[in-house]
């Protein structure tokens, strides 16, 4: 066969192939094209013969061959289902699949390129495409719904370590709470039998209380009379009724009287501690003013002050006013100079000063010794009737050991107190309260 | 630390010059391509190719997308292979992208660098109007990147069989690797939006190192607008035309390309 007939029969061939095929030079130049084709891309194979390969690509068709398809083939000869976009003449992309060869043509390196339209390749590849943009989606999707749903999570299993921990609080709470319910019934039930045993200890110490203030009013009275006879008598032998009186017998009277003297008075504070405490005085409120009464009772102690051996200064200012029963106060006051003078040893000093506790609206008034003092565990007990600090044998002093007793029960009876401060050796100060005007 | 990123970057180094000529390819390609340029310079310098991380036989696993989402992270590469050999008045050879990736490592460390041979450069593939001519719009460059993600479906559906008989056939995958240049092909894509989107123009003007343009005719990668802007505004710059036609000339006409390298290194304004 002549080679013009050799060349005719292959391009017919080529002609009938269901695929495209292009064979194009190394600078790109088209050497041959089939029908199938040059028919795809909308031209005659006249049309396109001798023009430059890319002239069958769009531009991101002629990249792609510039940086992939023709280094490829050059450096390694073929190239293998590749994918690349062929330009129609009207303008359309086609995409198409190539399989390219390069061969040596007479010292000139021609490539021969098979094209396959892959628009129906492309339906299942568009799937693909699709599925794996798709896959990448959900994928990135689920990397950030895991991410929130772990963090979600992790935020849920710490509020649920959260509600067990509160839960067994709760129920730590709940049992203690049952405990403390129960030990609260019983403690109630303990406290109403309390109340009632108190209730029943109250009206009978009340009871006991009050048989005793009677009892001792009685006595002090069936007491005090004959007291009074054995002193009326005394002072009429004392006098010379009966007759003359010899320098013993006076002596005797003398002692006869001081005794009586010394027992009525201290019948006296036992009757007037029974009523106090019987809630039988009665108080007349009203307001002191605080110098008057300093002022009326110092000279009613100077006396013993002065035979004492003692200094007495007060210093209260005009303007403290309390409000109290003025006898009462006088009293108290007097107790407690009367106190101070027997605890405190020659050339001491005794101070009375007031003044007022803003914080509290009290008047306060204080007598302040320079005595002997009170031991701390003992300052308590000396408001207790009957008590006298025990200063040893030789300074036993006379009086009842009922002053300090009667003062604060009368204090308290002007919604007032007694107070008492000391250090041992330096002195004692005892302050009466009182509300202030 | 300097033999990883000679392993890293599949670094071969040959010749039996003292200069070091350092070749850089481009994108889509690998080191393979200066195979009939590089051994032509092999008597009279020290010839270092490599492939950038993520090409070629590069150690993938060095692979930083982060990294590599821009220019700097290739020229990163191109330091560190200098300093791994301690290479100094290097003339390197960058095709395409690799002439910006060039300019970006010289302009980070000037001493290092004698010239620069820029084969196809580009410092904007995209028109900028009204005075800038790259030669696409972001439309091609997107269309450009579904191309690629084609041929990634193609590629997995082509390989995927060959890999699961990789096991009883290891020459297959070798070949496989060898018929795409870039090994992973969702890296080439990140390279193709690193390239195709940069913008270099403003670092042309700070290069200190006499370098060479060479354009090719009809490259409708970097067309000639593009290689006369490089030369315009790139100081100590020399520009060749060359004959050869399309983006490639170290593949498509090796003889021309050595030719006006040597002329222009053995030339008063080269060496």
């Amino acid at each position: 066969m002549p080679d013009v007939a050799k060349a005719r029969s292959a391009s017919a061939i080529l002609d009938a192939l269901p695929c495209g095929v292009v064979s194009f030079e190394d600078d790109g130049t088209i050497v041959s094209i089939n029908s199938t084709l040059s028919t795809m891309l909308g031209y005659t194979a006249n049309e396109i013969e001798g023009r430059h390969v890319e002239t069958l690509l769009g531009t991101a068709g002629r990249i792609f061959f510039q940086t992939h398809i023709y280094p490829i083939t050059r450096l390694h000869g073929r190239a293998e289902e590749l994918f690349v976009l062929l330009r129609h003449k009207n303008g359309a992309d086609i995409g198409a699949l190539i399989n390219a060869a390069r061969r040596d043509f007479g010292g000139r390196g021609v490539t021969d390129c098979a094209v396959m339209e892959v628009r129906e390749r492309r339906k299942y590849e568009d799937a693909l495409l699709r599925a794996k943009q798709a896959a990448d989606a959900a994928n990135t999707t689920l990397r950030l719904r895991t991410g929130e749903l772990e963090q979600a999570n992790r935020k849920l299993e710490d509020q649920a370590v959260a509600l067990e921990q509160h839960q067994h609080q709760l129920e730590d709470q709940a049992t203690e709470l049952e405990i403390q319910s129960e030990q609260l019934l019983a403690a109630n039930d303990e406290l109403m039998a309390r109340t009632l045993e108190l209730e029943h200890a109250r009206i009978a110490a009340d009871d006991a209380n009050r048989a005793k203030s009677q009892f001792l009013a009685v006595m002090s009275h069936e007491l005090r009379t004959p007291l009074n006879a054995i002193g009326g008598y005394a002072q009429l032998i004392e006098l010379g009724v009966h007759g003359p009186v010899t320098e013993e017998q006076r002596e005797a009277l003398d002692r006869i009287m001081r005794s009586q003297r010394h027992l009525l008075r201290l019948i006296n504070d036992v009757l007037n501690l029974s009523r106090i405490e019987a809630g039988r005085v009665d108080y007349a409120i009203e307001n002191v003013r605080i110098s008057y009464v300093v002022a009326a009772v110092v000279p009613m102690v100077e006396p013993q002050v002065a035979a004492a051996g003692l200094t007495l200064e007060s210093s209260v200012d005009h303007d403290l006013v309390a409000i109290a029963d003025r006898e009462k106060v006088q009293q108290v006051l007097i107790n407690l100079l009367t106190n101070a003078v027997k605890f405190t040893p020659s050339g001491g000093t005794l101070k009375v000063f007031a003044e007022r506790d803003e914080m509290t609206k009290q008047v306060c008034v204080s007598v302040a010794d320079t005595g002997i003092g009170i031991q701390a565990d003992k300052l308590k007990s000396v408001f207790e009737p009957f008590v006298q600090v025990d200063v040893g044998p030789t300074r036993r002093r006379e009086g009842s050991g009922l002053g300090l007793a009667i003062s604060r029960d009368l204090a308290r009876g002007m919604r007032g107190d007694v107070l008492a401060t000391s250090e041992e050796g330096v002195g004692s100060t005892f302050t009466l309260v009182l509300p202030s005007a | 630390m300097a033999s990883d990123v000679l392993r890293r970057n599949n670094v071969k180094t040959f010749g039996s010059g003292n200069r070091p000529m350092l070749f850089a390819h481009g994108f889509g390609c690998d080191q393979n391509m200066w195979r009939y340029v590089a051994p032509a310079f092999a008597d009279d310098y020290r010839i270092v190719l490599f492939d950038y991380v993520g090409s070629g036989k590069s150690d993938l696993s060095a692979y930083d997308a982060e990294r590599y989402s821009r220019l700097d992270g290739y020229a990163m590469d191109v330091l560190e292979v200098i300093h791994a050999l301690d290479l100094r008045n290097v003339i390197f050879v960058g095709h395409s992208v690799s002439a910006m990736v060039g300019v970006l490592a010289a302009n980070r460390e000037p001493d290092r660098f004698a010239r620069l041979i820029m084969i196809g450069p580009s410092p904007r593939y995209m028109n900028e109007a009204p005075d800038y001519a790259g030669g696409f719009e972001r439309s091609d460059i997107e269309q450009l990147l579904e191309t690629m993600d084609r041929n990634y479906v193609g590629w997995a559906h082509f390989l995927g069989p060959a890999i699961m008989k990789n096991a009883d056939r290891p020459e297959l995958g070798e070949e496989l690797t060898q018929s795409f240049c870039s090994t992973d092909p969702v890296i080439a894509r990140r390279f193709a939006e690193a390239t195709f989107f940069s913008d270099n123009r403003s670092d042309l003007g700070d290069v200190q190192v006499p370098s060479l343009v060479l354009q090719c005719s009809d490259d409708m990668i970097a067309p000639n607008f593009v290689g006369e802007y490089v030369h315009r505004h790139t100081p100590q710059s020399t520009l060749r035309l060359m004959n050869a036609t399309g983006h490639c000339p170290q593949m498509s006409a090796p003889e021309e390309t050595i030719a006006l390298i040597r002329g222009y290194l053995e030339s008063d304004s080269g060496a």
